[in-house]
């Protein structure tokens, strides 16, 4: 039934609704560029989010974990056929995404009698230099951005561009760790909200159709508000962080962050709730 | 296999070391001296840097340790474009590894991807082309001790249970190093690292003496050997700046 170009384009606009709908429970993630490096955080439940890809490449996602895990898994194939028959200098984050994963991902996507990939991805790369770093983001229909200084997957479009202007306009010129981490969290508590808030907008919807104005007027949250939204939830769950950094020695760039580092980064407010 | 990166690069098509018949021509680069001991605070693993074909000298400034990850590092004696080309395959199967299945690689996996290298190499070692003689040494950080074995070409492993030597310069020293762990002043795994260090020093000037294919060191040049030191911190290199005050006090000997 697929055959008529009407049919197709309908099945298509279908799956994005199926897939919209999935990211619903998903926790935002977070990557920010610090003066050491790249950070990446999330909050997560149940199943890590953050990986290692290879020497400078590290992997953020959101969606079905068993979908990740392919994803992950071809990723790591490539980065390190490619880094062994060539040079690890010749692996290259845009390189991977944009002629390795993101075909993959849009192929599944449109192929609309198969499943597709229940996933958003964040690929970060600490370049050789500081401005060579970059983050590029994959959306489950294949699309991709390359961006740089910082970057988030959310539920919703709507999420992320709340995410990002935060981020935006908070970013002073070079973070260290620790603000890094502070404005991260931050970050993740907006999107975190912004969910929660498209949630009650559209149950309200339901009720009452008429009623729609007030939801998209409300202020952003103060930092205090933000961390406590943070400490609330982080409660059942785990602060997951992870860095590439630049002056670590050997090869491998990437470390997640342990207690011992969180205990001296997080603010005392958290502290609490990563010890449990 | 899970995770199994030599195994992924067969399936494309890759090979370690072809069997060629070797012409007679030909004067291979190898011949070396590599040691590894065991010290107080871990395991010393030292090698001359001289890189020989036949009677002549191909190179002076090889690196013969090489680092394969944080805790452990692969001391070689053979055919250097197979031996370099093993600690790629090693390098890269055990980075594979620890991101694929999110857990390091065991020591005695470790130990088991160099033994299984080897196996692959034995036709090209057999025709005389690719004869690598390795000393495995490194921290294993689950037991918390340092390690030290040593290979035949064929792949069989030994544990050197204090010290390991290899290469055309370790008769010489092997005799050196049995009668300095057995009725020197203390035991090599109770000396200090600079005393470590003194004594690599030491035994490399004394294999060099005696092989013309293990090169000394050399002044002028600021020539020294390579020493890395491994630790439950890791592999430390050595600098040229450390060895040098120590050679000239502690090694030279003006008769």
């Amino acid at each position: 039934m697929y055959e008529e170009p009407y049919r197709w384009v309908e099945a298509v606009g279908n799956r994005r609704q199926y897939l919209d709908e999935q990211f619903k429970q998903g926790s935002p993630v977070v990557a920010l560029t610090y003066d050491g490096g790249i950070l990446l955080t999330t909050v997560s439940k149940g199943t890590p989010k953050l990986y290692e890809i290879y020497d400078r490449l590290a992997l953020g996602g959101m969606g079905h974990p068993t979908d990740l895990e392919k994803l992950r898994f071809s990723l790591l194939e490539m980065a390190h056929v490619e880094g062994f028959n060539r040079s690890p200098s010749d692996v290259t984050g845009s390189r991977l995404v944009k002629y390795g994963i993101a075909p993959v991902i849009k192929q599944a996507f449109e192929e609309v009698y198969k499943a597709p990939f229940i996933v958003r991805i964040l690929v970060a790369e600490l370049g050789q230099k500081p401005e060579k770093d970059a983050i590029l983001t994959i959306n489950y229909d294949g699309t991709f951005e390359e961006m740089t200084g910082c970057a988030v997957l959310a539920a919703t479009l709507a999420a992320q561009a709340k995410m990002m202007s935060y981020l935006k306009e908070q970013t002073p010129v070079t973070l260290s760790l620790e603000q890094a981490l502070d404005l991260a969290l931050r970050a993740w508590a907006i999107g975190s909200l912004a969910h929660q808030q498209e949630e009650t907008d559209q149950q309200a919807e339901t009720e009452t159709p008429a009623s729609k104005a007030g939801a998209s007027t409300v202020s952003v949250p103060t930092a205090d508000a933000l961390m406590a939204h943070v400490r609330g939830i982080a409660g059942g769950r785990t602060i997951e962080c992870a860095v590439l950094e630049r002056q670590a020695p050997g090869t491998s760039k990437y470390r997640s962050l342990k207690s011992a580092d969180f205990s001296r980064l997080l603010p005392k407010a958290l502290q609490s709730v990563v010890a449990n | 296999m899970q995770g199994d990166f030599l195994q992924l690069l067969k399936e494309q098509g890759y090979m370690l070391g072809t069997p060629t018949a070797v012409g007679t021509g030909h004067a291979l680069t190898n011949a070396t001296t590599i040691l590894a001991f065991k010290y107080r605070d871990g395991v010393l693993v030292a090698g001359d840097r001289r890189a020989t074909a036949g009677n002549m000298v191909m190179y002076d400034r090889t690196d013969k340790v090489l680092e394969i990850d944080r805790h452990s590092v692969m001391a070689i004696a053979g055919v250097p474009a197979t031996a370099y080309e093993m600690v790629r395959v090693l390098e890269h199967s055990f980075k594979y590894y620890r991101r694929t299945q999110l857990q390091e690689l065991s020591f005695d996996g470790k130990l088991r991807a160099v033994s299984k290298l080897l196996k692959d190499n034995v036709p090209a070692a057999l025709a005389g082309t690719g004869a690598v003689v390795p000393v495995f040494a490194g921290y294993d950080l689950e037991q918390g001790s340092a390690k030290i074995y040593f290979y035949d070409i064929l792949g069989a492993e030994f544990e050197g249970v204090e010290y390991a030597v290899s290469g055309s310069g370790s008769p010489t020293i092997r005799g050196i190093l049995h009668y300095l762990n057995t009725w020197g002043d203390q035991p090599l795994n109770r000396l200090p690292e600079e005393q470590a260090m003194v004594q690599a020093l030491r035994l490399l000037t004394s294999a060099a003496e005696f092989d013309s294919a293990t090169g000394g060191v050399n002044r002028e040049a600021s020539l020294y050997p390579v020493i890395k030191l491994i630790t439950g911190a890791g592999v430390q290199t050595v600098p040229d700046a450390t060895l040098k005050p120590l050679y000239e006090s502690q090694v030279v000997r003006y008769v």
